[in-house]
């Protein structure tokens, strides 16, 4: 008797923090079907009566070149960074050995907690420098070198799981270490890569800060920096700004739900380790 | 082994890590801490070495203590927060709930988002004329926990931390759920078998065991906090007046939008310090304990 209380006490509290976390998305969601009358007359949680896509009309019309540069540099920066990080990740987990490899991670992996702000103004010279500022390839070189701390972390500890005598006994055959990684590492990587490439596209896609100093006009903007500056526009209604809002969110939302399996393993790697 | 013909590649292979992370990290670390030392001010990069005059002009400015003190309210209300609920929504989900992962799912969903959606959604929340939060309490006859919110500098920065503890709590609980799961079951069939209750079984087995994963969101979430400038900075650019400033929204500031270079590597310089203050104990004390 009190062991089914107890487990509808557990299911009510787990229910109604469902409503609670989904709240501001549902929110979300209602007013960005609404049009700008609709959202005057009704609460914000009311569902849309008659759903319109008005407001998403004006947000995707804003938002398509932004977005089209954010998938760019995305793309690009998510697969450099991966394949960097899988090589280095080899390298120091099956070439190096013992504290030469350990010292190499720790000074990489130091960028996985570096505040970005203290290498701001040198970015912004280096980028522009190298005639690279307000341009995609900029953001795809920038997105690329933060990446490589974590890529190679995750790489490392993945590849750290792999016998010694798989590599040894392809040595022994008289392989180099090119067609070791080729031919032994590579194929057995997939993992490693689906959740380094997840992890990735949800961090690069969602970054406001690089994209803000790195970019100002349409060209090159990322679309997490123009909604912001939706938000000051004059097309700044509410249900603009939430309609913008869950285009932009869309592909980490979606990633969040169909392979969120991986992203979490992306997540715990760096904090669970045995 | 051959170590020597394996030379060529492992500078192949880490050559590129090592040259991209050296440049836009430390040699990035490095000129932003020497601008730090010069008088860089206006957008053409000219200057000469001042010495400390940044730093003695920083620690005299009110908005620098400001800022400190909401990095300190930041550390000590919105870590422990996102800890304790994500460890009370991991302590929920490992009670063999059935949809474990649609309630996974939805508790993390905040996490995967940019923050500057999410900041979009809380303006909407906390808008106090027509916003989500103020119109809810309305309806529900629920007046009295009407509130400015955001617009009330006395509380715009708790506003600002209730928001965040609803986007971090679900990375926590997902680093919770993986450390209470990595516990070997032998170890509870045992306790069990000892009588231990589940509080016991908490207190002797479990806790111990989460050690490790508290300690390491403890570091991520305080650096993060150090840097949350995204959030902030979209949801209420610091304001009203000052009362949401950190130091990630002052350097940005004081940098490109009052083109005060050298003021702002100085912040950036004094954000670095704190973040190493966290992270180096805690990368010695990891990288030292792997020793197998």
């Amino acid at each position: 008797m009190t062991k089914n209380l107890s487990r509808a006490l557990l299911y009510g509290v787990l229910i109604f923090l469902v409503f609670v976390y989904l709240l501001p998305l549902w929110s979300a969601i209602t007013t960005s079907m609404k049009s700008t009358e609709q959202v005057a007359l009704t609460t914000p949680v009311t569902p849309a009566f008659p759903p319109t896509l008005e407001a998403y009309k004006i947000a995707f019309s804003e938002l398509k070149r932004p977005i089209l540069n954010s998938l760019a540099f995305t793309v690009f920066a998510t697969i450099f960074s991966s394949v960097l990080g899988s090589l280095a990740g080899f390298t120091l987990a099956k070439l190096l050995k013992g504290s030469t490899s350990k010292k190499l991670l720790m000074i990489i992996t130091f960028g996985v907690f570096l505040p970005y702000q203290a290498i701001l103004i040198p970015l912004v010279r280096i980028i522009s420098n190298l005639g690279l500022y307000n341009t995609i390839p900029g953001l795809i070189l920038t997105h690329t070198a933060y990446g490589i701390p974590i890529t190679t972390l995750l790489f490392a500890n993945y590849y750290y799981e792999i016998p010694d005598e798989l590599i040894e006994a392809a040595k022994v055959d008289g392989a180099n270490p090119f067609s070791i990684y080729l031919r032994v590492v590579l194929p057995i990587s997939m993992p490693a890569f689906v959740v380094t490439a997840i992890y990735q596209f949800v961090n690069i896609w969602n970054d406001y800060l690089f994209g803000v100093v790195l970019t100002r006009g349409e060209e090159a903007m990322p679309a997490t920096v123009k909604l912001a500056n939706l938000k000051g526009s004059f097309v700044a209604n509410w249900n603009v700004q939430m309609a913008g809002a869950l285009i932009v969110a869309l592909p980490t939302l979606l990633i969040m739900i169909a392979l969120g399996k991986y992203l979490i393993r992306g997540y715990t790697a760096g904090a669970v380790k045995e | 082994m051959k170590k020597s013909s394996d030379f060529p590649y492992i500078l192949l292979f880490l050559g590129p890590a090592l040259i991209l992370v050296g440049i836009f990290v430390y040699v990035a670390i490095a000129w932003n801490i020497y601008i730090s030392f010069t008088n860089w001010r206006g957008l053409m990069p000219s200057y000469d070495f001042v010495g400390l005059v940044q730093y003695k002009q920083l620690f005299q400015d009110p908005i620098f203590w400001i800022s400190i003190k909401n990095n300190l309210i930041l550390i000590l209300l919105f870590v422990p927060g996102a800890i304790l609920i994500g460890l009370f929504l991991a302590i929920l989900l490992d009670r063999k709930v059935r949809f474990e992962e649609g309630f996974r799912t939805v508790y993390a969903l905040p996490f995967a988002l940019s923050f500057v959606v999410t900041a979009t959604l809380w303006a909407w929340m906390y808008s106090p004329s027509d916003g989500v939060l103020n119109t809810l309490f309305d309806k529900l006859h629920l007046e009295f926990l009407k509130s400015a919110w955001i617009t009330d500098p006395k509380i715009a920065i708790y506003c600002v931390i209730i928001a965040l503890i609803w986007q971090f709590s679900g990375y926590t609980m997902i680093i919770y759920l993986a450390g209470i799961r990595s516990i070997p079951t032998d170890h509870y069939e045992a306790a069990m078998v000892d009588g231990a209750n589940p509080l016991q079984l908490y207190r002797y087995i479990v806790i111990p065991q989460l050690l490790k994963p508290t300690l390491s969101a403890f570091v991520v979430l305080m650096v993060f906090s150090l840097k949350a400038f995204d959030f902030i900075w979209i949801l209420s650019r610091g304001g009203p007046g000052t009362s949401t400033y950190i130091l990630a929204v002052q350097m940005y500031v004081e940098t490109f939008a009052k083109t005060k270079f050298a003021y702002g590597a100085a912040i950036a310089t004094i954000l670095l310090l704190m973040a190493l203050a966290i992270v180096l104990p805690y990368l010695y004390w990891t990288y030292r304990g792997e020793k197998k």
